[in-house]
């Protein structure tokens, strides 16, 4: 087996990926890149519409400060996020984005003078300030007191992650593009790096590393409808959580997005909205003021994912042969608006629809989008349970969103925290001294290689690999989606179980030479139905309604017993996940409040006073952050 | 890399590249230039043969002919070696780019086919020819017609449309490659020189049968 | 109308010794807003899952699944069955290094390419200064970046010209594309004789020869066209520099498409 020695492994080419290992290669560190697919097709590229930073030079973001994004972050996330890493979120995330733009980012720029903008589908004029003239520019989000979300037209993530990826290329970072982590390598207390499959040739490979990363994104192909793409399959969180010691945050935490496409399920953009794109029924009646008088359409998504699945259930739904959907209105913006600002979206109606959004309505319904859950880490981006491992961006769960994270946030997490956690990776990896037991490689290769020796025979049973991942999804759509309640928990809980059993015993059905493409399903099979039990588990204990987590059985948000964060432990040998809780938050800046949408009850916590001031090495760190 | 070979590796600031592709086009346009004006010297026949000679005696009396036949050669040889770097002369180059060709039906694509093919011909038909009339000077059209009747009418049956077709797409292609033609003006430049191609062509044929039809003997 | 649709699959195993390529036929039910991608990935669930193909995005965006549609280079997720006849004949990528049946190595490529190229804003990184406002553009320009960083990397263009096929160190129309995205910026300090160095040979933009499939098949409407011609000019012009006249030069220069904002 071909072994790698290097400093930092980024597991993960994203965009989180891709910012700590720029940071890393900055800092002259041996840097190793793996990705699925070449870098720039990591699927931050699907993002776009921006990434919110509270540079406030647009005329309808006057007055923005990083303080009021942070109240917006905390607000959004219902109380769930970690405020320390929320502040540090919102105070340097106009940094990073001045500095994505010295590298090379082409963000869309203020014009000064006099503009239409939309809101809620009417027109209004705004003067942009003639000394702001050239800065960089923002539109809206939902959930946001400003408008605050840089972009480049709509193809932010393509133009951030092609930047990234140029400091990729300029620092000398090697990238190991078609690598599969399949494993870390650990002694039980650090992490060593990891066994990856090469899928090439199909051969295993160990990598061996003072530091890891895991950024492997969001794990949405849990759910059968997901905006995320076919690659979204949870690999690094997978790997963290095998190991036993380490616990993933929060995976009862799952957002569903108003505007995924029928019957595609590709996303369009919440910038549609933002810019004024209204949300009609059967009827082309617009409903959404109905629910939400002050925000509309641009409530924050758990919310109007929600009111959409309320109308629809009242029989308002449009009938289709994929099922009910909603229409999305954008023909009033006109078409040079349309084939400019979002044009990718006009790309998305054209090419997989057959619609076209000048003229005609687009069809839409809420889908799976987002896992604010991950693998947990501490404020620097340290992975718990094992030293040496550390996670960043959509994999990660930092805790910035709490049970809900706002549109614009998570592609700025990525950076945000590439930066932030970069910074600590090389401070930690400047200082340790490691020492690469080889039995502990040989371990974790012989683990990896018996797993495959047993599916590619077939000694441990015949279960069929896609007819698992069928029945996940099935399930996770019935039984774990947008509205939950204790009865349909349940069920799913029961059902994964039997699936994890039944995944232990995948066979494959066809066999092939070098790198067999249903091998690599096969493998990932058991730990997504092990993510998907997190999830169910996690959902059925926490009886609370709290931002996207919504029980039709519990519909309060519960301060006094559930202010907490779910870390779901898979101890080696079980068939269900150990669930522990943790304070949400060291200390609350912003103390537990109504969030001003959503409506719904608050069952209050008397917390301490201590918690409600901020520790000076908290500030300390802050100011750290901000250099 | 080490100390024996770095003197291989030193940068090249050479500008050849861009010069013998700038030359290239030059020579080009030079080429394009001439045929046209080529054109309206024989064609003249169409008209009146009288006009044909006065225009072949006129560049007599100025030398143009007796100069600027064998420079329009040179230029022709110059263009050729320029032109041909982008030949493909190796057997599975050509193989390679048929296939490609075959599979895509790109007009852009198969027309540059067409250029190649069209340019060996032009090679060995316009040397031919250029020969032809150069040993025989001076120009008039009593005696190009008597060429032309006396059999070198095939020559010039393939030689018209070959030159027509190498000139035509050259031009356009010049256009592009040089972006003085956009993508919003392609589709327009495109037809403009599919209308200049038909009618040079159109015109070459008449001329060649008002040729056929002149009387040799008056 | 819900035909019955014929795909005729290139396979073959370059892993495996006693694979040879072949064409594999399967037939697929077609069904509404059918893409290409639905249709592979039903092969694959349920006839054969040792099939190689990429997909990733599965929205056109990724540039994954980029392959030869019936002769034309394209990406199959973008590709509606509605739009082609009942039989389809893929092929993998040419140009690129066949990794097995349709999924070819652009990555590798790519990086290569970029390497060479040296595709990134060559500015002084250490001078950045997070408390300083950012430096100011006009929105136009950003505009116009932007629109040359949408490339996806799909290698359609590659695949579809004629001159990479023949000449396979041929840098293409998306790497000359890339350049001239770098070429606007502003940010990137380099000067024409820099950019020459990269791209001013026969590999680079003079190698060029004007056949424009590159820019019929490029799925993102990447105006390559526009781009080829204005470095072309420029590089072509910065290198007869003494040899003509300015003016001459100038007038040149400005004639036909050129970046509005172009530097001097
Ligand atoms: C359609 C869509 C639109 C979005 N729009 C927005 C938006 O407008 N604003 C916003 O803020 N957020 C948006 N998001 C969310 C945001 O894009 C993602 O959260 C973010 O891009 C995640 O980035 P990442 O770097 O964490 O992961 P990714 O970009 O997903 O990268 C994951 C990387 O990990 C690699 N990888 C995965 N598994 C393995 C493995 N086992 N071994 C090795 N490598 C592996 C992959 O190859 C890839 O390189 C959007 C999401 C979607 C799906
Ligand atoms: C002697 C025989 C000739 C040969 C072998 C020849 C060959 C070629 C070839 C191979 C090209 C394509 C170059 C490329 O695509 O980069 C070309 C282009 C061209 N040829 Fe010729 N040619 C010949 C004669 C002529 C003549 C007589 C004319 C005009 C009267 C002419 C006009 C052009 C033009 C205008 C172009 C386009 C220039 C360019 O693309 O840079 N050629 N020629
Ligand atoms: C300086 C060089 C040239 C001279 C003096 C010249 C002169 C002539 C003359 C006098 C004729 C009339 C027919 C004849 O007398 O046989 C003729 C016809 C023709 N020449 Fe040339 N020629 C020259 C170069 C070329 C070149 C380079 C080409 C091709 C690329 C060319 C293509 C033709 C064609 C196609 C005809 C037929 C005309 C028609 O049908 O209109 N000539 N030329
Ligand atoms: S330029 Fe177009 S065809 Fe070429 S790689 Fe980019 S997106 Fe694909
Ligand atoms: S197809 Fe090739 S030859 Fe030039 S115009 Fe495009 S790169
Ligand atoms: S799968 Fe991403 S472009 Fe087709």
């Amino acid at each position: 087996m071909q072994i790698h020695h290097t400093d930092v492994l980024c597991i993960g080419a994203g965009l989180a990926g891709e910012r700590v290992a720029v940071e890393a290669a900055m800092a002259g560190l041996n840097t190793i890149m793996l990705s699925l697919v070449p870098p720039r097709r990591s699927h931050s590229s699907a993002a776009q519409g921006g990434m919110q930073a509270a540079l406030g030079n647009a005329i309808m973001g006057d007055g923005d400060s990083p303080d009021v994004h942070f109240a917006d972050t905390v607000k959004g996330s219902d109380w769930g996020c970690d405020q320390e890493v929320a502040r540090i979120f919102a105070d340097t995330a106009p940094i990073v984005m001045r500095e994505v733009a010295h590298w090379g980012v082409p963000w869309n720029r203020v014009v000064p003078g006099k503009h239409t903008y939309y809101k809620g589908g009417k027109p209004f004029e705004a003067e942009e300030k003639a000394e702001k003239a050239g800065l960089i520019h923002a539109r809206a989000f939902g959930g946001t007191a400003k408008w605050r979300t840089c972009y480049t037209a709509d193809g932010t993530g393509r133009s951030v992650l092609n930047t990234l990826d140029t400091k990729c290329l300029q620092y000398g970072v090697t990238v190991h593009d078609r690598m599969q982590a399949e494993a870390l390598i650990h002694d039980g207390e650090t992490c060593l790096g990891c066994i990856a499959r090469c899928l090439r040739t199909g051969e295993l490979v160990a990598y061996l590393a003072t530091s890891t990363l895991i950024a492997t994104g969001g794990y949405g192909r849990i759910y059968k409808a997901t905006t995320n793409a076919v690659i979204c399959d949870g690999g690094g969180q997978i790997i963290a959580l095998d190991t036993g010691l380490v616990p993933m945050g929060n995976m009862e935490a799952v957002q569903f997005h108003p505007t995924g496409t029928v019957p595609t399920d590709i996303l369009v953009t919440e910038g549609c909205r933002g810019d004024g794109g209204t949300l009609l029924d059967v009827n082309l009646y617009r409903f959404m003021p109905d629910y939400e008088p002050d925000k509309s359409e641009l409530a924050s998504r758990d919310v109007v994912s929600r009111r959409m699945t309320e109308h629809m259930r009242k029989g308002l739904g449009v009938k289709s042969p994929y099922g009910d959907h909603l229409w999305l209105d954008i023909r009033h913006l006109g078409e040079k608006h349309i084939t400019t600002k979002l044009r990718e979206v006009y790309d998305i109606c054209t090419n997989f629809l057959g619609v076209n959004p000048i003229h005609q309505l687009i069809p839409v319904r809420p889908t799976h989008h987002y896992s604010m859950g991950g693998v947990r880490t501490n404020r620097d981006g340290a992975a718990y349970g094992l030293k040496g491992l550390f996670s960043a961006g959509e994999s990660a769960c930092w805790d910035m969103h709490g049970f809900n994270r706002l549109g614009g946030n998570s592609l700025a997490e990525t950076v945000v925290a590439g930066r932030y956690i970069g910074k600590r990776m090389v401070e930690y990896t400047k200082g340790a001294t490691p020492s690469f037991g080889m039995q502990y490689v040989d371990d974790a290769h012989k683990k990896v290689q018996e797993r495959i020796t047993d599916i590619v025979t077939g000694r441990k049973g015949k279960e069929n690999a896609f007819k698992i991942r069928d029945e996940m999804h099935d399930i996770m759509m019935e039984c774990v989606g947008i509205f939950r309640n204790g009865k349909d928990l349940q069920k799913a809980v029961n059902k994964l179980e039997e699936l994890y059993d039944r995944s232990q015993k995948i066979c494959l059905s066809s066999t092939c030479k070098g790198m067999n493409p249903e091998l690599s399903t096969a493998l990932r099979i058991r730990g997504m139905v092990k993510l998907a039990q997190c999830t169910a588990y996690g959902a059925l204990m926490r009886t609370e309604s709290r931002g996207a987590h919504t029980r039709e059985d519990f519909p309060e948000r519960n301060d006094k017993d559930w202010l907490n964060r779910t870390l779901a432990y898979w101890k080696e040998g079980a068939s269900m996940p150990t669930l522990e809780y943790e304070e949400a938050s060291p200390y609350y800046e912003l103390p537990p409040g109504d969030r001003g949408y959503g409506g719904g009850v608050t069952i209050p916590n008397e917390l301490p006073p201590e918690k409600f001031v901020i520790p000076e090495a908290a500030k300390e760190n802050l100011k750290k952050a901000k250099l | 890399m080490n100390a024996s070979t770095i003197t291989l590796h030193v940068p090249q600031r050479s500008k050849i590249a861009g010069r013998m592709d700038f030359f290239q086009m030059a020579s080009g346009v030079l080429l394009i230039l001439f045929l046209w004006a080529h054109m309206l010297l024989v064609s003249s026949v169409i008209l009146s043969p009288s006009l044909m000679n006065g225009i072949a005696w006129f560049f007599e009396a100025t030398y143009m002919a007796q100069i600027g036949g064998p420079a329009i050669f040179v230029l022709m040889v110059v263009h050729f070696i320029l032109a041909a770097r982008k030949m493909p002369f190796k057997q599975d180059e050509w193989k390679t780019f048929r296939v490609h060709a075959r599979m895509l039906q790109h007009k852009d694509t198969t027309m540059w086919l067409v250029q190649v093919i069209s340019a060996i011909l032009i090679l060995v038909l316009g040397a031919v020819h250029m020969f032809v009339v150069l040993t025989d000077l001076p120009i008039t059209a009593a005696k190009s017609a008597a060429r032309i009747q006396s059999g070198w009418l095939y020559l010039y049956l393939v030689l018209l449309p070959m030159a027509e077709l190498h000139v035509g797409v050259g031009f356009y292609r010049i256009g592009v490659k040089y972006g003085f033609v956009g993508r919003s003006k392609r589709k327009w430049f495109q037809k403009t020189e599919n209308v200049m191609m038909i009618g040079f062509i159109t015109i070459g044929l008449l001329t060649l049968v008002r040729f056929m039809l002149l009387n040799i003997q008056g | 109308m819900n035909r019955m649709l014929t795909l005729n699959i290139f396979r073959y195993n370059p892993l495996d010794p006693d694979s040879t390529p072949r064409m594999q036929t399967f037939t697929v039910q077609e069904y509404d807003s059918m893409t290409l991608f639905i249709a592979l990935t039903q092969i694959r669930d349920e006839k054969d899952p040792t099939l190689k193909v990429d997909f990733c995005c599965r929205a056109g965006i990724c540039g994954s699944c980029a392959m030869v549609i019936n002769g034309r280079p394209g990406l199959a997720c973008h590709t509606q069955t509605k739009d082609l006849p009942a039989e389809i004949t893929l092929h993998p990528l040419p140009f690129f290094q066949l990794l097995g049946d349709l999924s070819v190595d652009t990555g590798s490529w790519f990086r290569k390419t970029g390497l060479q190229i040296e595709a990134w804003c060559h500015s002084d990184d250490k001078a950045f200064d997070p408390t300083a406002e950012e430096m100011r553009m006009d929105n136009d320009l950003a505009n116009e970046i932007f629109e040359l960083d949408r490339c996806i990397e799909c290698g359609c263009c590659m695949a579809a010209c004629g001159t990479a096929r023949m000449r396979t160190d041929f840098l293409g129309a998306v790497s000359i594309m890339r350049v001239a995205r770098f070429y606007l910026d502003p940010r990137d300090k380099r000067s024409e004789d820099d950019y020459y160095e990269v791209i001013g040979n026969d590999q680079g933009v003079f190698g060029c020869m004007g056949l424009l499939a590159c820019e019929d098949v490029c799925p993102k409407g990447i105006p390559l066209q526009d781009q080829l011609g204005i470095m072309r000019r420029m590089m072509a012009m910065h290198s007869v520099k003494g040899v003509l006249p300015r003016p001459l030069i100038e007038t040149i220069k400005k004639k036909g498409c050129c970046h509005a904002h172009a530097q001097s």
